[in-house]
């Protein structure tokens, strides 16, 4: 029954493919209908100056990367598509992406000093540039006004303690049956949400020197202060609370205090759209520090019309391109310029994304999948399994040795 | 020459699902056996040939050790429960109830309907809220979250699949019911059987060949498992739900292993190919 489902969904997406013209494509993924706007809204744009380009803009909607793989593998990829920040080691690995260097070299118009250095750097791989990062979010904290005030707090934790301290305080028994009803804070059993602790600790997954950094004490110790949080009953995970992610347990008023990024405006918007809430800088460890995603543009090595491609490529990570891709604020520019044109600096709720670009890390790790998926794997461990966080490491450290990309 | 003619009709009638199996199956196989002796990220054309390297690194790999464990735990349970389940309802489907129409539909409909939605709709029921918890808690059991839990997830999925497969398999059942005749059941009523004897010795021995196509077909499907791990748990908690055929997938189309993944698949389908034969072998339809 199914078969003959997938069957016929083949033979559809062949006949789709045989007929399918050979004008230069776009790719990207879809995550919400507002950015679907925005990235039609600035290819109109590049289209109305440039009537002479003909491409076409072909979302892919589901299976992004397995997608990605397969049109790279049979030489049918995009001329620019999506490169997310943390697999890009892997593709870069491959040798199968378009070194963008000579294009920046001879469009004197392009500016690539104007990146922040930490966005730009994550896309390079051995000096060559392969990727050039089209926005970034990094993670700030959440914090639910109503809660604070509820509770007599008027300070936002900067350290670690004062958000010990604060979650406290912010976890209560609403109805008096023994059970607890409102979080102070949430973790989820995941390496991204952990990552921000570690990097304020001094730690990383991969030190500078390509030596893995996971069974180190300073990834441990934030580590045991990241669980710990969840083992003295102050945080509760997604789950925990029936819900499905950090944001939505934070929307529906379960929790005071998340970690998130960009994504979650819209969404609170969208759905919470009474919620009162407030950003603000991570709470600081040993020192300021937080984890930021980003996303490049990218191009195959089997480009087909080199020119065009870059006068898009161009476009889009230009400034005028990323103006109107970054109008809204979801996605943060990836160039100081446009950052300060839109007057992101000036804003209540950019102003703390934005200036979070100061000390922000990207989380990228130069092993295969696999490594970071089991890194995944060892904190499911800890927080369901019971495991102890340092054995946890030192175990995952063993495993995840032999993942290493190959340079 | 009328033979001949025959068979040409025949091949124009079977040519076309004939191409299709070659393009999508035949050829995948043939190509997934090929592809395991050579270590391939897919994403460049040169691939290294490795001979039986990917099988012995399979063998030290303790994940797909783990995955084959959970294949077979969850193979074990599945095919018993959902045999003996779909075997039953089909016996009470068969009797002269009332609303008999209503309930075979009612169990029927799980089987055709798609498994993603399923186990989305699953998700909800066992999530902490969901209203498998509800329930439990208005007999005062306390609710775990039952498909983070590693000691639970792949016992809920299990559940979930005999749910959907009974009432698929129930009306393969019902056929072989229906074929029974009446007489064997009076001559037995005759000589003062009673329902449950009647169950036993007349029943079960009679649709024994359906009973070897339902245990085959779930046998497979067993240790085919993949689209509801892929929905409800993506293999997790701590791999406490992956599958034979999810780590084929994820060393395939996330690692950059095709190889690899193509390894697994063929180990996979040697298993199931023996599990058939033995089960072929000392389990024949139509002895008793």
């Amino acid at each position: 029954m199914q078969r003959n489902l997938i069957i016929v969904s083949i033979i559809l997406l062949t006949i789709s493919c045989s007929t399918r013209d050979d004008r230069m494509r776009l790719s990207s993924w879809v995550s919400s209908p507002s950015e679907t706007k925005l990235l039609e809204q600035t290819l109109d744009d590049f289209r109305a100056k440039n009537p002479d380009i003909d491409f076409q803009f072909e979302p892919i909607p589901g299976n992004y990367s397995e997608k990605l793989q397969l049109m790279l593998g049979t030489r049918t990829a995009p001329d620019i598509f999506y490169l997310k920040g943390l697999t890009a080691p892997s593709y870069m690995s491959f040798d199968i992406l378009q070194p963008l260097d000579d294009f920046i070299a001879q469009d004197a118009t392009y500016d690539k000093e104007d990146f922040f250095p930490f966005l730009i750097n994550a896309f390079q791989q051995d000096g060559i540039q392969y990727g050039i990062p089209k926005d970034f979010s990094p993670y700030v904290l959440y914090y639910n006004k109503k809660m604070f005030e509820e509770a007599g707090i008027d300070s936002i934790p900067t350290t670690w303690q004062e958000l010990e301290e604060t979650a406290t305080k912010l976890t209560k028994d609403l109805d008096g049956d023994g059970k607890t009803d409102q979080y102070g804070f949430m973790v989820e059993p995941s390496i991204e949400m952990a990552m921000p602790f570690v990097y304020q600790n001094g730690g990383a997954f991969q030190k500078e020197d390509g030596a893995l950094g996971v069974a180190d004490d300073e990834f441990i110790e934030a580590l045991d202060f990241y669980y710990g949080l969840y083992q003295k009953g102050i945080a509760a995970t997604p789950m925990d609370l029936g819900t499905t992610w950090n944001g939505d347990a934070f929307g529906r008023e379960r929790v005071a205090m998340v970690y998130s990024g960009g994504w979650l405006l819209p969404f609170l918007n969208d759905n919470f759209p009474d919620i009162d809430f407030g950003v603000a800088f991570l709470p600081a460890g040993k020192k300021q520090a937080t984890v930021a995603f980003t996303t490049a543009y990218a191009m195959p090595k089997t480009l087909k019309e080199p020119e065009n491609a870059w006068k898009l490529f161009s476009y889009l990570t230009g400034k005028e391109g990323m103006a109107t891709w970054t109008s809204t604020g979801v996605a943060l520019p990836s160039r100081k310029s446009v950052a300060i044109e839109n007057g992101f600096y000036e804003h209540p709720i950019f102003k703390t994304f934005i200036e979070s670009a100061e000390f922000a890390l990207p989380l990228q790790v130069k092993y295969s999948e696999r490594g970071y998926v089991e890194s995944g794997t060892a904190m499911q461990k800890i927080f369901l399994g019971g495991k102890e966080p340092r054995q946890a490491m030192i175990d995952l450290a063993k495993r995840i040795e032999k993942y290493r990309l190959v340079e | 020459m009328k033979l001949k003619e025959q068979a040409k009709i025949a091949y124009l009638f079977i040519g076309f699902p004939l191409i299709l199996f070659m393009v999508f199956t035949l050829i995948p196989i043939v190509f997934a056996f090929f592809i395991s002796f050579y270590d391939w990220n897919l994403l460049v054309p040169d691939k290294k040939f490795v001979g039986l390297g990917n099988y012995v690194e399979l063998m030290q790999d303790d994940i797909f050790w783990i995955s084959a464990k959970n294949t077979a735990l969850y193979t074990l349970f599945v095919v018993p429960i959902q045999t003996f389940l779909s075997l039953f309802l089909a016996f009470i489907m068969n009797q002269k109830l009332k609303g008999r129409a209503f309930f075979r539909a009612a169990f029927y409909i799980p089987a055709i309907t798609s498994s993603v939605v399923t186990s989305i709709i699953f998700v909800w029921i066992y999530s902490k809220p969901g209203l498998l918890n509800f329930l439990l808690s208005l007999v005062g059991i306390e609710g775990t979250d039952w498909l983070t839990n590693p000691d639970t997830a792949l016992f809920a999925i299990m559940a979930l699949n005999i749910w959907t497969t009974s009432g698929y398999f129930m009306v393969s059942f019902l056929a072989g019911l229906q074929s029974i005749p009446d007489a064997l059941y009076e001559a037995a009523k005759i000589d003062g059987a009673n329902q449950w004897q009647q169950f036993w010795k007349i029943t079960v021995p009679m649709v024994r060949p359906v009973t070897y196509f339902v245990l085959v077909l779930g046998l497979i499907g067993c240790f085919q498992v993949f689209d509801q791990v892929y929905v409800m748990s993506a293999g997790g908690p701590d791999n406490a739900t992956t599958t034979m055929s999810y780590f084929v997938y994820t060393s395939s189309f996330q690692y950059f292993q095709l190889g690899y993944g193509a390894a697994a698949a063929v180990i996979l389908a040697m298993i199931i190919f023996t599990a058939t034969y033995v089960q072929k072998k000392y389990f024949p339809p139509d002895a008793y």
